[in-house]
């Protein structure tokens, strides 16, 4: 290896040794001569070798800097491996220089990087460890070090500690009392971390009993004391690289390092318990937590009364008033509600853990308590008042908690509380007024229904302990558990009083207290179904009843709302607990009780049970499991197809019907697909609805009763979730019905068109109906899904489109959207060919009798024979409706991306200026005025097919229907379309024309991707503006001018958007202040504020001209109708006065 | 200014939930509440309502007749602040209520020594201009004003 001559390194090394020097020039040095050893090129004995002077100068600040430098590099080669001798070598050196006090800091640096290496690149030796430890101990004074120092000390302590433990085993009680001395009254805080560390683990280095640990336990934790509860304000940002939860975490470890510190460390924390500093209580809470679980429960044991009756006093009495707090009273609140939290952990960590060693000590502090014996005593006699203190309600929840925690413990703590108290606690509540079946009889009594609120809660609490002490022992259930024995005997006094609470009428009293007595007596009822099934051979009566008490609530119940879904929520979590626990018996039984009543419920249409409500149940009850979900799908399906046979035309029915389907698609349906229970369900529905559509008579009513649209939207999603197999059954079986019951010449359609005017007569109100159920199929179609007798489809459609049906042009731009499969059309080309046709068919009906067809007559070619000899069939009406059919097999197009699109915007573009066109044409006929006013109209239904084209839709062509959609579709569309717009609109004089022009650009506009907008704002900014000021006029224009603004307010969010409003900031702010008082719409007012607050943050010289403009926009809106557009105009008014104040 | 404060140790109530806007958009009283109830007192860092200088009982408005009348109730008899709080309360509605608003503020009868001379002087549009253009004072209400804690926003 070729080495560097001297001459090159020596200047790096005389660098960093020199004082005079700046740091960079001293870092350099390092790296330089760092890179030359990493690669070899200089060795470390030559380095030491010319050092030699730097290293034993009595010039103490150049000794100081030259071991420095040789630390430094040290720390730095820590990936290089280096043989034992050089390490032995290094460690001896800067072990003696330990002693060297003037130049310590790179002796602590060197012995750091020497313990930190890694095994593989060779390490320090054990007996070279200790011989460090001893001349540490010897040489270095911590106390009296810099902080940096000590910090190094600590780290190489830890360091030592972690992972040479062996080196420190062997040591004496001078080591303990070295730490002692090292800790002692430190105060910065990552020395403190540090050295809560180096306590924690040479604690749990001396374990023996009457070794060093239980000697020096006293000593540790009277300097460990000092820091409890860790008082730190210094958050995060102040960069100290510590923060106060660590600090704490550190103490907390350091306390719970041995059980030597428990005679010392838990009197300490109880009395920290009482400090009025919450942040005292909560750390004690914790600290006790933990402490409980490291020093065991023989330890433990001789604190658990001082313990309890430390938590009995912050669980009962602490309110927020005794904290010291800074904040406001909701922080104080909290506080206390954490430090509660914490105290019950903690009670439930002291029970568990301590009682192991005697069972009762816990039984005979707790539930022998006088204080809880009285307050049992007096939380049940007290009636109905119960409630009215706040006072009063904490306290039972306090008590409540506390006996379940008592109780949830173990199976022995179970029964001992339910002995002391359950059986009395369910007599009193049926001793208590509420339970007098006179009173309950006779409604109006004179204190009717006084439930003991206490009793009730308490015993609630208890079921709940004794269901988790259950689900914990759930292997191996004995029968002779005596707690169920106590529980066996009042259960069905248990459920009789919960039912009756249940059903007392709830005209009489519906307070605050009735509320909470009914939530828990369901509750209760909620606990005991759920009870696991080890259970259940008592419990299967019990069960029963439960089920029927709730299911007769949801059936008769319906008035008291609270009742009502308390009730359902209950059935539902019982429901899916019994197919949790895999419990088949229970499983039967619900089916046979709960699902059989819900059922019924919707099956009819006509019950004084309000429908939505009926639904609601069905749907929740159905959540617990798939099977009871497809159970209550069966009905509803089964509702609807009888209702629809059935002929009995009122209006509630098709109300009804309307409902069934709306909640079957909507919910049942998306659960059903995402719980994956749908198979073939969707599939019988939609094959059992084209039977009954098949019976023309059905289908004649269904229209005229309005139920089509929903049939319709029914078909598309069922057909939706079906896959390609089951979409192409039904597929099939409309198309036999349609072909069969159809009373156009279906067949004469597989070869060619039929012109329009032979259809028209024969144009039924059946055949429309069929073919939008149809069409409905065709638009849940998956792409691959075969689609038989193609031609005669699309030319069936094709018709129904040119008389102007827009289901039938969802059909069609599905199928051009997903190229549906069919042999027919194995060549792309021939469904291109069959597209060009219809087109062409379109568009030369749209134009017929416009002024363009006369001036243009060669504006549309068309492969179709007879095109130019149509007469003016077609309203006006119908075109319009051909237009907005055209746009959605125009979006179809888009979406997939089809180069065909063109073809349909260019089209839309020459609707929309078709009036110009025709003015400018010299009149010479009669009709021409009529063709000019249609022209117009015909103008303005080409402006919106654009929004159909750009918009996303719920009805067609979305991922539920599965749509190809291409990326970035939308905005393709905007960058081809921008300037094609933006050059007619300049060339266009007439506002007429322009106005449509702006509509339709406008959509666009709204509908693209902002960050495609903002692209090109510089271009567009302009027009938009100009577009909102002129659109503003018009009322039916007002959606279209939200979503612009819309999109203007989201350029000024953005920094080029902001550029470009800048330059144009006049108009704009001059447009803007226009709509601040936009009458048709209060969030146009209120989105034009807020752009003027966003605006406010420009750059001063840019804006300040605007102040007086703006001010006297938003004043005028002080004065608006609507309460959200005054405070915003408050607001925009204090923001630009104070900022340019 | 004085030495030294007028109440130093005022009774601080809690604040109370907001309650929320009734349904219909017209101007009524809790609307003008909203706007002062958290306006800082001149000499303590609460808001007037913690301080129960203000109520919601105390604001009157007839949006037909375009009139706003606000009653407040200083904390202590001699209290000198009263001017200012009164200021403060002018300027924030001028702030926050179109110009066609006739604003009168009133300290409620019996609550201040001076209280026909205080009454005079908040209604009197001239005071009440040269007032806030008075620096001193400008400043002094401006800071009660910004440090509303507000939290409707």
């Amino acid at each position: 290896m070729a080495r560097v001559p001297a001459g090159d390194w020596v200047p790096h090394v005389e660098a960093f040794v020199d004082v005079s020097r700046s740091p960079a020039q001293h870092s350099a040095g390092v790296d330089a001569l760092v890179a030359l050893v990493n690669k070899d090129k200089l060795t470390l004995f030559d380095l030491v070798s010319k050092m030699d002077m730097y290293l034993t100068t009595t010039d103490h600040i150049v000794r100081a800097r030259g071991i420095m430098l040789l630390g430094e590099i040290m720390s730095r080669i820590s990936s290089k491996w280096l043989d034992v001798n050089a390490i032995t070598t290094f460690s001896d050196f800067f072990i003696s220089r330990l002693s060297d006090w003037q130049a310590l800091r790179g002796a602590l640096v060197g012995c750091l990087a020497l313990l930190h290496r890694k095994l593989s690149v060779g390490t320090i030796m054990v007996a070279n460890v200790k011989r460090l430890l001893e001349a540490f101990i010897h040489d270095v004074q911590v106390q009296s070090l810099a902080a940096a120092d000590r910090k190094l000390c600590f780290e190489i302590f830890s360091c030592i500690l972690d992972h040479y433990p062996e080196a420190v085993k062997t040591m004496d009680d001078e080591l303990l009392y070295w730490i002692c001395q090292s800790i002692d009254e430190e105060k910065d805080p990552e020395c403190l971390k540090l050295s809560f560390h180096v306590v924690e683990v040479v604690m749990k280095l001396f374990p023996d009993p009457s070794g060093l640990a239980d000697q020096f336990a006293s000593d540790f934790f009277e300097i460990l004391s000092k820091y409890f509860p860790v008082y730190f304000t210094h958050g995060a940002g102040d960069n100290l690289g510590v923060t106060r939860d660590e600090l704490s975490r550190a103490l907390m470890h350091a306390f719970c390092a041995s059980p030597y510190f428990e005679p010392f460390a838990i009197p300490l924390l109880l009395d920290k318990l009482s400090s009025s500093l919450p942040l005292a209580k909560l750390d004690s809470l914790r600290y006790l937590d933990n402490c409980i679980q490291c020093y065991g429960a023989d330890r433990m044991v001789a604190h658990a009364s001082a313990i309890w009756f430390k938590l009995k006093e912050v669980l009962f009495s602490l309110s927020s008033d005794q904290l010291l707090s800074s904040g406001s009273p909701k922080d104080a609140e909290n506080n206390k509600n954490e430090i509660i939290s914490e105290a019950k952990h903690c009670l439930k960590t002291a029970v568990t853990y301590i009682h192991s060693s005697d069972r009762d000590i816990f039984i005979n502090l707790i539930l022998l308590d006088d204080d809880i014996v009285n307050n049992i005593h007096s939380v049940t006699t007290e009636e109905n008042s119960i409630c009215s203190s706040l006072q009063n309600q904490k306290q039972l929840q306090a008590l409540g908690s506390v006996i379940s925690i008592l109780a949830e413990s173990s199976t022995y703590l179970c029964t001992r509380v339910l002995q002391a108290h359950f059986k009395r606690l369910v007599d009193i509540l049926g001793n208590s007024a509420g339970f007098d079946s006179q009173h309950l009889n006779i409604g109006n009594g004179s204190s009717p229904a006084a439930i003991n609120y206490g009793a009730l809660y308490l015993s609630v609490q208890m079921l709940s302990s004794c269901r988790e002490v259950a689900v914990a022992s759930r292997e191996g259930f004995p029968a002779e558990e005596s707690w169920w024995l106590i529980l066996e005997e009042k259960l069905d006094q248990f459920i009789q009083l919960s039912g009756k609470l249940l059903t007392i009428d709830s005209q009489t009293i519906q307070s605050a207290v009735r509320k909470e007595c009914v939530s828990y007596a369901v509750k209760g009822l909620l606990i005991l179904a759920t009870m696991p099934e080890q259970c259940s051979l008592v419990l299967a009566n019990a069960y029963e009843d439960i089920l029927l008490m709730l299911t007769s609530v949801i059936t008769s119940k319906y008035e008291d709302a609270h009742l009502w879904r308390l009730s359902l929520k209950a059935l539902t979590n019982i429901g899916s607990s019994a197919v949790e626990f895999g419990a088949s018996k229970r499983e039967t039984v619900y089916n046979r009780i709960v699902v059989d009543k819900i059922i019924r419920l919707t099956e009819s249409c006509d019950a004084s049970m309000p429908l939505n409500l009926r639904l609601e149940a069905s749907f929740e009850v159905g959540t617990a499991s798939v099977n009871y979900m497809l159970r209550v799908a069966r009905s509803l399906e089964e509702a609807v197809i009888t209702n629809i046979s059935q002929v009995n035309g009122s209006i509630e029915c098709v109300e009804y019907v309307i409902c069934l389907i709306d909640c079957y698609c909507s919910r049942l349906l998306p659960w059903l697909f995402t719980s994956g229970g749908l198979n073939e369900l969707a599939l019988s529905f939609a094959l059992r609805l084209w039977d009954e559509i098949g019976d023309l008579v059905t289908l004649d009513r269904i229209r005229s009763q309005g139920l089509l649209d929903s049939l319709m939207m029914g078909m598309k999603l069922l057909v939706g979730v079906c896959t390609e197999e089951q979409q192409s059954l039904i597929v099939q079986k409309a198309c036999g019905i349609v072909s069969s019951k159809l009373s156009l010449p279906v067949n004469t359609m597989t070869h060619h068109l039929l012109s329009v005017e032979e259809l028209v007569p024969a144009h039924s109100v059946e055949d429309t109906a069929l073919v939008c159920m149809l069409s409905s199929v065709i638009v849940g179609l998956r792409p691959r899904t075969p689609l038989p007798e193609m031609i005669m489809i699309i030319n069936l459609f094709s018709v129904f489109l040119l008389n102007g049906h827009i289901p039938a042009a969802h059909a069609l731009a599905s199928i051009f959207n997903k190229y549906v499969q069919n042999s027919d059309f194995s060549h792309e080309n021939k469904l291109d060919k069959k597209l060009d046709v219809i087109l062409g068919e379109c568009f030369s009906i749209v134009l017929t009798s416009s002024s363009l067809k006369m001036s243009h007559s060669a504006a549309v070619t068309s492969d179709s024979a007879n095109s130019d000899s149509l007469p003016g069939t077609g309203s006006i009406g119908s075109k319009f409706d051909i237009l907005c059919g055209l746009a959605w097999i125009g979006k179809g197009l888009l979406m997939r991306g089809d180069e065909k699109v063109k073809e349909i915007s260019l089209f839309l573009l020459k609707c929309l200026v078709l009036d110009q066109i025709s003015a400018n044409i010299p009149p010479h006929q009669e009709e021409h005025n009529d063709n000019l006013s249609s022209d117009a109209s015909l103008a303005t239904a080409a402006a919106g097919a654009f929004h159909v084209m750009m918009s996303d839709s719920e009805v067609c062509l979305n991922k539920k229907f599965h749509a190809r959609i291409k990326f970035l579709y939308k905005q393709r569309f905007f960058s081809i379309l921008m300037p094609i717009f933006l050059s007619k609109i300049k060339e266009t004089p007439e506002m007429t024309t322009k106005l449509v022009m702006y509509r339709a650009f406008g959509h666009i506009i709204s509908n693209a991707p902002v960050s495609a907008v903002i692209t090109e704002a510089h271009q567009i900014l302009l027009v938009m503006v100009d577009i909102l000021a002129k659109l503003s006029m018009d009322i039916q224009d007002k959606d279209l001018v939200y979503s612009l603004l819309l999109v203007l307010s989201g350029m000024l969010m953005d920094e080029k958007g902001k550029e470009c409003i800048l330059e144009n900031m006049n108009i704009i702010v001059s447009v803007l202040a226009q709509l601040v008082s936009y009458p048709h719409m209060m969030v146009v007012r209120e989105t034009a504020l807020q752009c003027f607050v966003a605006m406010s943050s420009f750059p001063h010289s840019k804006v300040y001209r605007m102040r007086p403009q703006v001010l006297q926009a938003a004043i005028k809106a002080l004065d608006d109708k609507k309460r959200v557009v005054r405070q915003e105009a408050v607001r925009c008014r204090q923001t630009w006065q104070s900022s340019f104040a | 200014m004085t030495v030294g404060m007028i109440n130093a140790n005022p009774v601080v109530h809690e604040r109370p939930e907001r309650a929320a806007h009734p349904a219909h958009a017209a101007l009524d009283a809790l609307d003008v509440f909203d706007t002062v109830r958290d306006i800082k007192d001149p000499e303590h860092p609460y808001s007037l309502e913690q301080l129960s200088v203000l109520s919601q009982e105390s604001v009157s408005v007839d949006e037909k007749l375009g009139h706003i009348q606000i009653t407040f109730t200083p904390t202590v008899q001699h209290c000198s602040m009263a001017t200012v709080i009164g200021l403060c309360l002018r300027l924030k509605l001028m702030q926050n209520f179109p110009p066609h608003f006739k604003i009168d503020i009133k300290v409620a009868p019996g609550s201040l020594a001076n209280e026909e001379s205080v009454n005079k002087q908040l209604n009197d549009k001239e005071r009440v201009a040269a007032a806030l253009e008075n620096p001193n004072l400008r400043q002094l209400v401006d800071d009660c004003l910004c440090s509303d804690h507000s939290s409707s926003y």
